[in-house]
């Protein structure tokens, strides 16, 4: 076990480190490990903590993908509220709570644009039955791009580590896998065999559940 | 001949380079192509800009944490001293390192480095624009054969789009300028790819013509401020003989990154 905890402490490095402001808060204010703990362990102060140290970078991803405006605001307070209603998921002997919080507003944002797709899709069918003589077949805007996102970010939930700090490093770090190594520690063959897995592992997933088949 | 080992293709997939001679056999070898493509939908759909790793923290105003609170019934309140830290700057994301620019300067090919540079340009996606999101820049600045300079942005593409390209701004010896945009995009039936120059509030925006995938020539307003309208847009414009811009931005690049 030890290679999974040589890649455990690196992989923290996913979310930035908050700088603490000297003399902002209180001196009992537990450090982030411990604001994990009592996250799960549903203590209502370790929410607010949470947010004070996380919701700038959560808001900062949602801003990035929708602009400054209700609709990230919604991920963000959604990421809030799954995350609370959720605790009981939080493993916080398995990862740190900021890369949990980022990990589940990753799926607040592809939920989003699946809705949108959703919408927009319904409403190219409305056009194309109103335009088109009746009875042609509707496939405008089906690609399922954004119904793949969700289904590949719930598999990668459903990895192990090191599996799937790797492939995070290699997907939302831009990292190669010399870099990914060198971060974590683990040997070259084993960073390779471990994408190669996990890249098959997800191609399956969309060869089974993927939109472009159920299109 | 010996085919490239499946972890190799895997790194294929994830855009790594390959040394020279597994680069050369995948060139050539549509056995190895495809087992490729089979394996890059996932890292394509996943290694967007949006679903990096968290860049700037913007703190969200107030009426957020009320809502939370609301939702949860959470009665402890965040510190307003670290609610209420001044923004920091949209965009503070430093620029890409830029490529040294190739000769003649006018290609840089969308995804030169291993992945389009994250860049943010958050503030720029206010509303009016559907599906707009953070932007891939790729810019650089050189001149061509003719003396003439060259600006050159990469168009990523939005989410959910799969347009991309490149263009580049010409400006030739005369001072008059033109947009060389090389669109590669599926193409349309009953609507048609329209390309815009917009200012950073998605505000006011000219339309420079109808465009389609392939390399066309498009000239711009003499006088016209590129830096007051610096993002380039292209959109998809349903056959409805509205002259406003749909809402539906396929791919964006910024001639200002």
């Amino acid at each position: 076990m030890s290679g999974a905890l040589a890649v455990r402490s690196p992989i923290l490095g996913s979310v930035r480190g908050v700088d603490h402001v000297p003399g902002t808060r209180s001196s009992v204010a537990p450090d982030d490990a411990e604001v994990g703990r009592r996250f799960a362990a549903g203590d209502e102060q370790a929410l607010a903590w949470a947010y004070e140290r996380w919701a700038g970078q959560v808001h900062g991803m949602a801003v990035r993908a929708f602009g400054p405006g209700p609709d990230a605001e919604d991920v963000t307070q959604q990421v809030f509220v799954a995350a609370w209603t959720g605790r009981a998921r939080f493993r916080p002997d398995d990862s740190p709570l900021p890369a949990w919080l980022v990990g589940i507003c990753r799926h607040k944002i592809a939920d989003a644009w699946a809705r949108r797709d959703k919408h927009r899709r319904e409403a190219e069918a409305a056009m194309t039955e109103a335009q088109a003589r009746p009875g042609g077949p509707v496939t405008a805007g089906v690609d399922g791009a954004a119904t793949d996102r969700v289904l590949l970010l719930d598999e990668l939930d459903h990895l192990g580590q090191p599996q799937r700090g790797i492939i995070e490093l290699a997907f939302f770090e831009d990292l190669t896998h010399a870099q990914i190594a060198e971060r974590t520690g683990l040997p070259l063959g084993t960073i390779k065999s471990h994408i190669r897995r996990t890249l098959e592992r997800l191609r399956t997933r969309l060869e089974v559940d993927g939109a472009a088949l159920h299109a | 001949m010996q085919h490239c080992t499946p972890e190799q293709l895997a790194l294929a997939a994830l855009q790594e380079p390959l040394p020279a001679s597994d680069a050369a056999h995948l060139d050539g070898c549509d056995t190895c192509r495809a087992e490729v493509a089979a394996l890059r939908r996932a890292p394509d759909l996943l290694s967007v800009p949006q679903l990096a790793a968290p860049g700037a923290a913007v703190p969200p105003p107030p009426r957020v944490w009320d809502a939370i609170a609301a939702a949860t019934g959470v009665s402890a309140v965040p510190s307003p001293s670290t609610t209420s830290e001044p923004a920091p700057a949209l965009g503070a994301v430093p620029p890409p390192p830029v490529e040294a620019d190739p000769p003649g300067g006018t290609v840089v090919p969308f995804r030169s480095r291993r992945r389009p540079v994250l860049l943010v340009a958050a503030a720029v996606v206010a509303g009016a624009v559907v599906g707009a999101g953070a932007v891939a820049v790729v810019q650089s600045t050189g001149s061509d054969g003719n003396g003439d300079s060259v600006t050159t942005v990469a168009l990523a593409p939005l989410p959910d789009a799969d347009a991309s390209g490149v263009a580049d701004v010409v400006v030739r010896a005369d001072g008059s300028r033109v947009l060389e945009l090389e669109l590669d995009a599926p193409a349309l039936e009953g609507s048609y790819y329209e390309v815009w120059l917009i200012d950073r509030a998605v505000d006011g925006m000219f339309p420079l013509g109808v465009v389609a995938p392939g390399t066309q020539t498009v000239e711009l307003p003499a006088g016209l401020d590129l830096a007051e309208f610096p993002l380039l847009d292209v959109s998809v414009e349903p056959l409805d003989g509205d002259p406003t811009h749909s809402g539906v931005s396929v791919a964006r690049g910024d001639l200002d990154a």
